[in-house]
């Protein structure tokens, strides 16, 4: 009787603790989603302009557009800090390994589990400056593209991708590649003729100065997705495990009950049978 | 009078979107000012100040970096940070030039990559000075 009751109380100080991280996450969730959907139109115009300036480019070259023999690619992989997220960390650490198999990669690790993990597994880092997935604000995301685009110009880096954990809803999170460099416009794109465009300094110099601001607005993007998508699983994740705590509390305390019950019946029963022996 | 689609938007979400008559933004070779129908252009943003018409009514802000892209008479102003010159802090743009001033004032200590951050704040805390303070 004693082992369930003690049983039963560390379930209750658990349930607690997961409650009390399912609401934290919960309140976290509501503001990830909100920036989430602050920076998605910057994303989405990014994306869709610099696509119409790559589909359009047949009048120009640039060193950012031309698809090189894949020597060393780089994947920046961005997971959480905390673990109890439920599958989010695993799931996209996973299929980071995936793709990198087989290849000459360079690991950027953003967050603390990704770094453990590449770190663990013996993977080239190619600097591991960013620790703390919470603390990278948009200008580290600047600086970041910055020195991964001098990378790929210098020849260093032939491809660049990016594994985040895309925010579908609060309930799904998708792990996703997306490649980055070299630039890919989409692939059928009803060319309108005479829709010539004006750069200004010049193609390339636009290009230039335009691709690394693109790709920190991609990679800030994406933190914005896996940090919600974090928040998302964590939720989730503590939500199922106080549901599990509350049944098993149930059943345990079924169990003490009746234990005690037939405690309380044994005992009537002996002091009956003394009183007729008597 | 002729307007034309604009849309400015940055990380921290979508700035404006609707017609507007005239939009003059700091490039990085210039002023330019895009009037509707203008050619399609694309140009990478400098630091400075941008001013927008819309409806008879001028607005200014502090714009910086990012990229100016029009294309069949659609206006898309992508910069880095975008600040209205009523959202601005004066006070706060002037700590931020007295700091930066203060960092660059010993510039023998920092590295190459720390003097850069510094000199971007610095002009950064100009351009908002200066867009704040014309009020």
């Amino acid at each position: 009787m004693k082992d369930i009751k003690l049983r039963i109380r560390s379930m209750e100080s658990t349930r607690q603790i997961t409650k009390a991280m399912e609401m934290v996450a919960a309140s976290k969730l509501r503001r990830a989603q909100e920036n989430v959907a602050r920076s998605r139109p910057y994303f989405e115009i990014l994306y869709t302009t610099v696509c119409d300036i790559a589909s359009g480019s047949d009048s120009f070259t640039s060193r950012y557009l031309e698809a090189r023999e894949v020597k060393r690619s780089c994947y920046v992989v961005i997971a959480g800090d905390r673990g109890l997220a439920g599958g989010y960390n695993h799931n996209v650490l996973k299929l980071a390994e995936a793709e990198m198999a087989g290849k000459n990669a360079a690991v950027v690790p953003i967050g603390k589990k990704s770094v453990e993990n590449f770190r663990a597994h013996g993977f080239d880092i190619l600097t591991d400056a960013w620790w703390e997935a919470g603390d990278v604000s948009v200008s580290d995301c600047f600086t970041m593209a910055k020195d991964l685009c001098a990378r790929f110009l210098a020849g260093e880096l032939d491809e660049v991708n990016i594994v985040y954990t895309n925010f579908v809803s609060i309930l799904t999170q998708q792990p996703t590649v997306i490649p980055v460099l070299p630039l890919h416009g989409p692939e059928v794109r009803g060319e309108e003729p005479g829709s010539e465009t004006l750069y200004e300094p010049g193609s390339e110099a636009v290009f230039d100065a335009i691709v690394p601001e693109y790709l920190g607005g991609l990679i800030y993007g994406a933190l914005c997705e896996s940090r919600a998508s974090e928040q998302g699983a964590r939720r989730t994740a503590m939500d199922s495990a106080t549901k599990n705590a509350e049944e098993m509390i149930g059943d345990l305390s079924l169990k003490y009950n009746r234990a005690r019950q037939g405690a309380i019946t044994q005992e009537i029963t002996e002091i009956v049978a003394g009183s007729t022996a008597s | 009078m002729a307007e034309f689609d604009l849309e400015i938007v940055t990380p921290d979400g979508l700035m404006f979107s609707g017609k507007a008559e005239s939009l003059k933004v700091r490039t990085v070779t210039g002023d330019v000012c895009i009037l509707p129908n203008h050619i399609n252009y694309l140009t990478a943003l400098g630091m400075g100040e941008a001013k927008i018409v819309s409806e008879g009514v001028a607005r200014r802000a502090a714009c910086i970096g990012g990229m100016l892209s029009v294309r069949d008479n659609r206006v898309r102003l992508v910069p880095t940070t975008f600040e209205w010159s009523d959202e601005i802090d004066p006070a706060r743009a002037e700590r931020a030039r007295q700091a930066a001033e203060e960092k660059l004032s010993h510039r023998d200590t920092l590295s190459d990559q720390e003097l850069a951050v510094a000199e971007a704040k610095l002009k950064r805390a100009l351009v908002r000075r200066s867009v704040a303070g014309m009020k």
